[in-house]
C-alpha cells in the first residue's frame, strides 16, 4: 500500500504520544515505561510513531526534502511494533507499524536508503544471506547432525535456521540442539542445509520489499517442491516472515516457533526433563515471536464510515495489536525445566522493550542498537535473574554483545539451552 | 475640620467619619516592636461604592489606608498604621451575611461578619464553615480567610485558601474586580436557582487574583464580600483526645490520620495551649496545665447528612483502631478536660477573654509552616530559648495545626505575659525577636510575615520580593495601601 | 525566517549538538495539526501550527535559564511543552524556539509522610502513580489523562479529572514552584524560595504562585517551569496493579475495598440531588461522567467493544441492534461512574450504605450490566489510571469538546438536554458522529470535595474529511451563537479563539480584543496585559497569554 494510501491515518493520528509507552495500565514504575527504543534514545519527537506520522505526510507534501536527519528518522525506526501495540489501546482505525514500514519502503524506493543496508543487500543478492558470509557454508552449522537434506530427502516438517543461526558460531549449538531434541522425541524433521534461502524479514524491516518477496517467493516454492508441510524456525524474525509475511505470497501451510513446538511436545507428555537446572532466569519476548508474532488473517477490504464519521472497514479488518502473540508456550516450557525460577521483567509480552537488533539497527546504527539492549539488560538484572533467556538469535546476539560492553556478566540464553541442559 | 474629612464624610456620610481614633491598648508585643504611628482618621464605609471612593480619594491625596475588619485586640500588628497621615479603613460595619446557600454550600459574606454571626446564621441552614482554633470573638471570619488562619479540620482545607473562594476586590488603584467565578454574585434569586454562583475560587483566567490578596495585611485590595464554602452541620459530633508524654509519641499516628483524612477536627495541643483554651479564670491555668497531660491530638468525628451515626461511629473505630496500633489511647476525656466540652468550645468563637491573652493579660504569637516531623526541633528551640532569656517554658502554648489535609503544618507557640509588668512585656520581647530569628534560620517559613519577621522573609527571598513589588505596582501603584507593611 | 546561525551555535552551546535541531523533518514532527482536534479553537482543516524556528531539548534547570537568557537578548520567542498533548503546547505565532521538556524526567522525591512528589516537567501521570502507589499514595490525574505531564498539568494549563473529588485537583495540589521566568530570573514560591523545603507554594505574604497561574496556567507563554511538588493522596491498594487481561481490554481485580459504579437517574434533577448528597456525605474516590463522552446512544455498546479484545468498532452496528445493548443504553441516559475506595474495609462499608441511602433518596440506580466483572473491573482501571482517554479520539481521530457547562451540577443539568438535543439536530447534516446529541462527560466534582462540574460536550469527526472538518465548525460557530443566546456564554469550542485562528496562528489585535471586551470582566485580560509586561517585558511568549491592550 502506497506511503498516500496512509495520508487518512496521518490526519488522524491523536497526536496523543501513546506510542511513546507502554500501555499505561501496566505501568509498573518510572524506569522502565518507555516502549519505544527509537524516541527513548533520540528524544526529539520525529523518533516517534507520531512523530513519524507527521514527517511522512511532510514528504508526501513535498514540504521536506531528504537530509541525513530525516534518512535517521526514517532507519532508526527498529519496526518492533511497540508503537503498534500502545497506539491501539484506544484506536481501531491507525495502523503506525504498516505506515513506518511504508515510510522505510518509500525512502528505499526514493534512493535513501542506508550504506550500511545496501551492503547487507549486496550480500543477499550475491550469497543469498544477510551476514555477509558464502553462501556454500550456510550447511556448515548442521554438519554431522542426522537429519533429512531437503529436498534430496524427503520430511513432514522443515527446519529453518535462519542466517543468524547459520553463521553465528556462537549460537550454531543451539540450532542444532534444536533439530537434534525435535528428532529425538520422534518430529520427522529435515534441513535445507547450504539449499537454505534467508528468510528476507530482516531487510523487509529495512526498507527492501522487493528482496524480501523475492526470497519469500522463492522459499515458498522451494518448501513446496520438498514436500513438508510445516516449517519449524528456532528464529523469531524468521517466524513473523513465515507466519504473517508469507501468507500474503501464497504460504499456505503450518508455521511454528520451535518452543511452541516443545511446548506441545511437553504437554503431551513427548519431552519429559531429566536434570534439574538451578537458575533463575528472566524471559525476553522477542518482538517477532510476540506481539509480532500474531497469525496472519487475509483480508481485502476497504474503508467505510458509519453513524456518519466513525471509520470502519468492509468487511471487518483484522486487528493485530499483539493480543495473540506467542508469550505463554515460552513461558510454559521455563516453567516445566526442573529447577528453573522464571521471573518477570516490567514489560513482557506484548509490551516487551525491543532487543535492538531489528530493523537493519545492528548494521546500520550500532551504538543506538546496543543502547537499546542494555536498556534491556537492565530490566532483566532489575528482576534479580541470574540470566537472560530468548528465543530468537538476533536477541540472543545484541543481547551478549550488550553485556560484552557492560562490566558486569549476564549470561544469555536461548530457551532450547535450558531444554538441552534439562535433557542430560 | 480639615479638606480630607471633609471630603470623607461627603463620601461615606457624617456620622462614618471618626476623628483622631486613637491607638487601642496593646495585648501582644506588635506595637513595641514596630511602633505605630497614629491614625488620622477612621472612616465607616458601608458599601462597595464607598469603599472604592475612599480608595481612589486616597490615591488623588496620597493618602495612606489602613484596612481592618476585625473588632479589637488586633495582635500582630498589621493594622497597625506606620505611615503617617493614615486612615483606618473600618469595614467591621459591612456585616451583612448576603446569603447563604445549602444546595451549594456557600455563603456570602460582609468583611465584618465574624465566626459567631455567620456560625449562628449557617446553623439555621444545617451548615458550618470551618473556623481556626477558637478564633476571638471580634475576628472578621473574611480577614482570617485572607490571612490564610489555618482551619482546625485539615480534611476540608483542599488548599491553603480553603474554604475561601469568590471575591469582591477594591484593588489599591480604585478597581473592583471579583475574583473566581464572583462575577455570577447572585444578585438575583433566580440566580442561585439556576446555579450561577460564586463557587470558584480560582481565577478568573489566568491570574490568581485572591492569591495576591491573601496574607497581604491589606497592602493590595479591600475586599468587600467574599464567599465561603461551608461544611454539613454534623448531626453526630464526638470529640477524642489522644494524650503523650512526648510530642514525639504522637507523630506517627498524627500522619496516619491525616494520611487516610480520619478525623474531622484534627490538631496537637500542648497542656498550656489546652489549659488556656480551657480554663475560666487566669488563675486555673496553671493547676488545669498540671492536670492536663503533657501533648494531645484533639480528634473530632462527625456525621452529617447521611447516616450520621453510622459515619461517625465507622470513623470512630477506625481511629481507635489505628491509636491501637501506635500503643495509643484515643479517650473521650482526659483528666482536665472531657472531649464533649472542649467540642463545645470549639464550636465558637472564643469566649471573652481571648483565649490567647486568658491567662496573663497579653500574649505574643510566633508561628509558622513546617513539615509535622520538624516540630519537636523546634519545640525544642522554643523550649531552650525560653531557658536562656529565663522565661518559664511551662507557659509556652503550643499549638501544632496540620493543614492542607498533611501536607505540612501551622506551629504555633503562644508567649504569655503580663502586659501590665514591665520586665515580663521586655523578657517577652527579648525571647519572641530571639527565638524567632532561631527558628527562622532553623528553616521555620513564615508563610505569613507581620512584623519584624517580613524583612527576614523577604530579605531570604530576592525575587519573590521582586515579583511581588511588580505586582504592587499593577494593584496598588501609588501605594496607598497600608505601607510599611511586607516589603512595600 | 530560519534562525541565524550564530544564534544556533549559541543554543547548540547550551544543550549540545544533540539536543538542538532546526530540520525541517523535526520541526514538522513539532506541529499540530488544528484539523485533528483543535482543543477549542476550531477546528481548521489542513491547518497546522507554525514550524518553529528550532527545537531543543534542554537537560537542568540551568540550560533552560540560559536558553531563555538568550532568546531575551536576541528577542526570540519561546514556548516549552512537556508532552504535546494539545495544541496549546505548540505556538500560536511564527519564528518561535520550541523547547520540549522530555528530557527533564525525573521524580526527584516522593515524601511519603507529607503526602507529595517533588516532579520534572518530562513526569506523566502514569509513571507518578506507579511509583507513588508503591509507598500507598496515589496522584490525581488531569482528564487528558496519563500521559500528560503532571507539572503542565499544575502549572500551567486547568489540571482536573475525575479524581479532583478525593485527591484534589492540580490547582489544590500544587505546591512549590520553580520557575524561569519569562525573563530568565528563576523563582522559587513559597517555601521553596524561603529554603525550607517544597512543602508549601504560598508566601510568604502574597502568594506569587496567583501570577503564573489561575483558573488555567499560562499555557507555556511566560517562562518555564523546571520542577514542581504536587501533594498526593492515599491509595488504599496494592503497591502495583494487578492488571489482567488481554490487550486493550486490561482489568484489574482490586481489593474488596475497591467498587466502581455506574449510577443512573429517572431525571436530571434526581441525577444533581444524588450528586450534592454525594458531595455532603463526602464519599466516593474518583467521579467522572466518563462513558458517555461516547454518545448517550452508542456508550454501552462502546464498553462492550472494549471490554472484549476480539472486538473492533465494526462491531458497533451490531451491537446497537442488540436489545440487550439497546435495553442498558436507555437504563443508562442520565449516568455518571464513581469509583469507591474504603480506607478500611469499615470505610468501605460504610460508603456503600450511604451510597445506596442516597440512590434511595433520589430514585437512583446501579446500572446492573456495568457490573459484570470484566466490565467492572475494567472501569475500575480506567477511572483509576486513566489510560484511554485517547478513545476521546476513537471513532474517526478527531473530537472537541463544546458547550462546556461550567459550574454547579444545577447549572449543567438545567441545560443539558436542550444543549444535547442542539447537537442532535446537528448530527443529522452528518458531518460529525450521531452519537445521540449528549457525550457530555466532566468531572463529578470539578475540585476538591465537589462543589462544581464540567459538562463537556464531545463531537466526534474526521480530521481527514475536508466535509467532516468543515461542518464540526459550524457546528461549534453554532453552539456559541446557541450559548449566547441561552446565557450560558460562549462554550468550550472557542475557548482559545483569541489565542489561535484559522491559519493556526494569533488572530489580529482587533479580534482578539472584540473577543475579550466580550468577557464578563475584560479587565482580567487587562491585568494579564499588566503582568506579562511586568514579568515578560519583551513579550517572548505567544498569546495562549491572553491580554487586552486597550488603555
Amino acid at each position: 500500500m502506497p506511503l498516500e494510501d496512509f495520508a487518512g491515518e496521518m490526519d488522524r493520528c491523536s497526536q496523543c504520544s501513546y506510542c511513546k509507552w507502554i500501555p499505561f495500565d501496566q505501568m509498573k514504575s518510572w524506569r522502565f515505561a518507555k516502549n519505544c527504543p527509537s524516541i527513548a534514545y533520540h528524544n526529539f519527537n520525529s523518533y516517534s510513531a507520531r512523530g513519524r506520522y507527521a514527517v511522512a505526510r511532510s514528504l508526501i507534501r513535498g514540504q521536506i526534502d531528504y537530509t541525513d536527519t530525516l534518512r535517521r528518522i526514517v532507519f532508526t525506526c527498529l519496526t518492533c511494533g511497540s508503537c503498534d501495540v500502545s497506539c491501539k489501546i484506544c484506536r481501531y482505525n491507525l495502523e503506525p507499524l504498516e505506515m513506518v514500514r511504508e515510510l522505510k519502503f518509500r525512502a528505499v524506493e526514493d534512493g535513501q536508503g542506508l550504506d550500511a543496508h545496501r551492503a547487507v543487500i549486496e550480500s543477499l543478492n550475491s550469497e543469498q544471506n544477510t551476514m555477509s558470509q558464502p553462501r556454500a557454508r550456510r550447511g556448515d552449522w548442521a554438519d554431522g547432525l542426522d537429519v533429512p537434506r531437503l529436498p534430496a530427502e524427503k520430511a513432514e516438517v522443515v527446519f529453518h535456521a535462519g542466517c543468524r543461526f547459520s553463521y553465528d558460531p556462537d549460537l550454531q549449538a543451539t540450532a542444532r540442539a534444536a533439530v537434534t531434541l525435535l528428532k529425538n522425541v520422534g518430529v520427522r524433521i529435515g534441513i535445507m542445509g547450504e539449499r537454505e534461502l534467508c528468510c528476507g524479514g530482516r531487510v523487509y524491516s529495512m526498507g527492501y520489499r522487493d528482496a524480501f518477496t523475492r526470497f519469500a517467493q522463492a522459499n515458498v516454492k522451494a518448501w513446496a517442491n520438498a514436500g513438508v508441510r510445516m516449517v519449524v524456525t528456532s528464529c523469531a524474525d524468521g517466524y513473523h516472515a513465515f507466519k504473517r509475511l508469507y501468507p500474503r505470497l501464497g504460504l499456505q501451510m503450518e508455521v511454528l516457533h520451535t518452543v511452541e513446538l516443545i511446548a506441545r511436545l511437553i504437554e503431551e507428555g513427548k519431552i519429559q526433563f531429566r536434570s534439574p537446572v538451578p537458575m533463575t532466569v528472566t524471559y525476553h519476548d522477542p518482538c517477532h515471536l510476540g506481539r509480532q508474532g500474531e497469525p496472519y488473517v487475509p483480508w481485502d477490504g476497504v474503508e467505510k464510515k458509519i453513524l456518519n464519521q466513525i471509520v470502519v472497514y468492509e468487511p471487518r479488518r483484522p486487528r493485530y495489536n499483539g493480543a495473540w502473540g506467542i508469550y505463554d508456550p515460552p513461558r510454559q516450557v521455563l516453567r516445566s525445566i526442573p529447577g528453573v525460577e522464571l521471573v518477570e521483567m516490567e514489560r513482557i509480552r506484548e509490551y516487551s522493550w525491543c532487543c535492538g537488533a531489528g530493523g537493519g539497527m545492528r548494521e546500520a546504527y550500532p551504538e543506538f542498537s546496543l543502547w537499546t539492549a542494555r536498556e534491556r539488560i537492565a530490566e532483566a538484572r532489575a528482576t534479580g535473574a541470574e540470566a537472560l533467556v530468548s528465543a530468537c538469535p538476533w536477541c540472543e546476539r545484541n543481547f551478549t554483545d550488550a553485556v560484552g560492553t557492560l562490566g558486569e556478566p549476564m549470561p544469555v540464553y536461548d530457551i532450547v539451552d535450558l531444554v538441552q541442559k534439562a535433557l542430560l | 475640620m480639615d479638606e480630607k474629612q471633609a471630603r470623607l464624610r461627603e463620601i461615606v456620610g457624617e456620622s462614618a467619619v471618626q476623628e483622631a481614633p486613637g491607638l487601642e491598648e496593646p495585648s501582644s508585643l506588635a506595637p513595641t516592636l514596630i511602633p505605630p504611628l497614629r491614625p488620622h482618621l477612621l472612616v465607616r464605609p458601608k458599601s462597595v461604592d464607598e469603599v472604592q471612593r475612599v480608595v481612589l480619594w486616597a490615591n488623588q491625596t496620597q493618602t495612606p489606608l489602613v484596612p481592618v475588619s476585625s473588632g479589637p485586640p488586633h495582635l500582630r500588628g498589621d493594622s497597625l498604621p506606620t505611615a503617617p497621615e493614615a486612615v483606618i479603613v473600618d469595614l467591621s460595619g459591612m456585616k451583612r451575611v448576603l446569603k447563604v446557600d445549602r444546595r451549594n454550600r456557600l455563603a456570602l459574606i460582609e468583611p465584618g461578619v465574624t465566626y459567631g454571626q455567620l456560625q449562628s446564621e449557617l446553623q439555621k441552614h444545617g451548615l458550618r464553615v470551618i473556623m481556626p482554633l477558637l478564633p476571638r470573638n471580634s475576628k472578621s471570619v473574611l480577614a482570617a480567610l485572607l490571612e490564610r488562619e489555618p482551619p482546625i479540620s485539615p480534611r476540608y482545607h483542599w488548599n491553603m485558601l480553603e474554604p475561601l473562594r469568590s471575591l469582591e476586590i477594591v484593588w489599591g488603584n480604585g478597581d473592583k474586580l471579583y475574583s473566581g467565578s464572583g462575577i455570577y454574585r447572585g444578585e438575583r434569586d433566580e440566580d442561585w436557582q439556576e446555579g450561577r454562583v460564586p463557587v470558584w475560587g480560582a481565577g478568573p483566567g489566568q491570574l490568581d487574583y485572591y492569591r495576591l490578596v491573601s496574607a497581604a495585611q491589606g497592602t493590595m485590595g479591600i475586599v468587600t464580600w467574599a464567599s465561603v464554602k461551608c461544611e454539613v452541620l454534623p448531626q453526630v459530633h464526638r470529640l477524642f483526645l489522644t494524650p503523650a508524654a512526648r510530642l514525639e509519641e504522637l507523630l506517627d499516628f498524627t500522619y496516619k490520620l491525616l494520611r487516610f483524612r480520619l478525623g474531622d477536627e484534627l490538631f496537637i495541643v500542648n497542656s498550656t495551649s489546652l489549659a488556656m483554651i480551657l480554663a475560666r479564670q487566669p488563675e486555673e491555668v496553671p493547676s488545669l496545665r498540671d492536670t492536663l497531660p503533657a501533648w494531645a491530638v484533639v480528634i473530632g468525628v462527625t456525621g452529617g447528612e447521611i447516616l450520621p451515626g453510622e459515619r461517625a461511629q465507622t470513623q470512630e473505630s477506625d481511629i481507635r483502631d489505628l491509636a491501637q496500633g501506635f500503643g495509643l489511647p484515643l479517650l473521650p476525656a482526659v483528666p482536665g478536660c472531657r472531649g464533649s466540652d472542649l467540642l463545645k468550645l470549639l464550636s465558637h468563637p472564643s469566649e471573652e477573654p481571648y483565649w490567647k491573652i486568658r491567662y496573663k493579660g497579653g500574649m505574643q504569637e510566633i508561628f509558622f509552616l513546617t513539615p509535622l516531623e520538624r516540630t519537636p526541633a523546634y519545640v525544642a528551640t522554643m523550649l531552650t530559648a525560653a531557658n536562656n532569656h529565663r522565661y518559664s517554658a511551662l507557659d509556652i502554648g503550643i499549638y501544632i495545626q496540620p493543614v492542607h489535609q498533611g501536607v505540612c503544618c501551622h506551629c504555633e507557640f503562644i508567649l504569655p505575659f503580663d502586659r501590665k509588668s514591665q520586665t515580663e512585656v521586655q523578657r517577652a520581647r527579648e525571647l519572641f525577636c530571639d527565638a524567632s530569628l532561631q527558628l527562622f534560620q532553623q528553616k521555620a517559613f513564615f508563610s505569613r510575615p507581620y512584623g519584624i519577621w517580613a524583612p527576614w522573609a523577604y530579605n531570604a527571598d530576592a525575587q519573590t520580593t521582586a515579583v511581588l513589588r511588580k505586582v504592587k505596582e499593577i494593584f496598588d501603584p501609588n501605594h496607598i495601601l497600608n505601607p510599611g507593611k511586607l516589603c512595600f | 525566517m530560519a534562525l541565524p546561525r550564530h544564534i544556533y551555535s549559541a543554543l547548540e552551546d547550551i544543550v549540545g549538538p544533540e539536543n538542538i535541531s532546526d530540520d525541517p523533518a523535526v520541526l514538522d514532527s513539532y506541529r499540530y495539526s488544528l484539523a485533528h482536534t483543535a482543543i477549542h479553537v476550531g477546528p481548521y482543516y489542513d491547518t497546522f501550527t507554525p514550524r518553529g524556528l528550532a527545537v531543543l531539548l534542554p537537560g537542568s534547570t540551568e540550560e533552560v535559564q540560559a536558553i531563555v537568557r538568550l532568546c531575551n537578548r536576541y528577542r526570540i520567542k519561546f514556548k516549552a511543552s512537556s508532552t504535546f498533548w494539545s495544541a496549546q503546547g505548540y505556538p500560536s505565532g511564527d519564528n518561535t524556539i520550541q523547547l520540549d521538556m522530555r528530557r527533564m524526567d525525573r521524580i526527584l522525591e516522593i515524601d511519603e509522610k507529607n503526602l507529595f512528589a517533588v516532579v520534572e516537567p518530562g513526569v506523566i501521570g502514569a509513571t507518578l502513580q506507579a511509583e507513588a502507589m508503591k509507598v500507598g499514595l496515589n496522584t490525581h490525574i488531569p482528564g487528558s489523562g496519563c500521559s500528560c505531564s503532571v507539572l503542565a498539568s499544575a502549572t500551567s494549563y486547568f489540571g482536573s479529572g475525575p479524581s479532583n473529588l478525593y485527591g484534589g485537583w492540580y490547582y489544590d495540589n500544587l505546591l512549590g514552584v520553580e520557575w524561569v521566568m519569562p525573563t530568565g530570573e528563576i523563582l522559587r514560591t513559597g517555601a521553596l524560595g524561603a529554603g525550607c523545603g517544597w512543602f508549601c507554594g504560598e508566601g510568604p505574604g502574597p502568594s506569587v504562585r496567583g501570577v503564573f497561574r489561575g483558573l488555567t496556567g499560562a499555557k507555556g507563554a511566560m517562562g518555564v517551569f523546571t520542577k514542581c511538588a504536587i501533594k498526593l493522596f492515599p491509595w488504599p491498594g496494592p503497591d502495583k496493579l494487578p492488571v489482567e487481561g488481554t490487550v486493550p481490554a486490561y482489568r484489574v481485580s482490586l481489593p474488596e475495598n475497591f467498587r466502581a459504579y455506574t449510577l443512573a437517574f429517572p431525571s436530571w434533577k434526581a441525577w444533581a440531588d444524588a450528586v450534592y448528597l454525594i458531595w455532603d456525605a463526602g464519599i466516593g474516590y474518583t467521579a467522572h461522567r466518563q462513558f458517555n463522552m461516547f454518545g448517550r446512544d452508542l456508550k454501552y455498546a462502546m464498553v462492550k467493544i472494549l471490554t472484549d479484545p476480539t472486538r473492533t468498532l465494526g462491531d458497533l452496528e451490531e451491537l446497537l441492534a442488540d436489545p440487550e445493548v439497546q435495553r442498558v443504553t436507555e437504563e443508562s441516559r442520565r449516568d455518571f461512574q464513581i469509583v469507591l475506595a474504603g480506607m478500611t474495609p469499615r470505610d468501605l462499608e460504610w460508603q456503600e450504605r450511604a451510597l445506596d441511602e442516597i440512590l434511595a433518596r433520589t430514585g437512583g440506580w446501579k446500572v446492573e450490566a456495568m457490573n459484570a466483572p470484566e466490565i467492572h473491573d475494567w472501569t475500575l482501571l480506567y477511572l483509576i489510571r486513566l489510560g484511554h482517554k485517547n478513545l476521546n479520539l476513537v471513532y474517526g481521530g478527531g473530537y472537541d469538546g463544546c458547550f462546556g457547562l461550567f459550574g454547579v451540577p444545577d447549572f449543567g443539568t438545567l441545560h443539558v438536554e436542550e444543549a444535547g438535543e442542539f447537537k442532535k439536530e446537528w448530527e443529522k447534516q452528518g458531518a460529525i458522529v450521531a452519537a445521540g446529541g449528549d457525550c457530555m462527560m466532566g468531572p463529578i466534582g470539578g475540585q476538591g470535595g465537589g462543589g462544581t462540574c464540567l459538562w463537556e460536550n464531545f463531537t466526534h469527526f474526521d480530521p481527514h474529511d475536508r466535509e467532516s472538518v468543515e461542518g464540526t465548525r459550524e457546528f461549534f460557530d453554532a453552539c456559541s451563537e446557541f450559548g449566547l443566546k441561552k446565557g450560558w456564554g460562549v462554550g468550550m469550542e472557542k475557548w482559545n479563539a483569541a489565542a489561535i485562528g484559522p491559519d493556526g496562528r494569533t488572530p489580529p489585535k482587533e479580534v482578539r480584543d472584540r473577543i475579550h471586551l466580550s468577557a464578563p470582566q475584560p479587565s482580567i485580560y487587562r491585568y494579564q496585559s499588566k503582568i506579562r509586561k511586568a514579568l515578560n517585558p519583551n513579550n517572548l511568549g505567544d498569546a495562549y497569554y491572553e491580554t487586552l491592550d486597550d488603555d
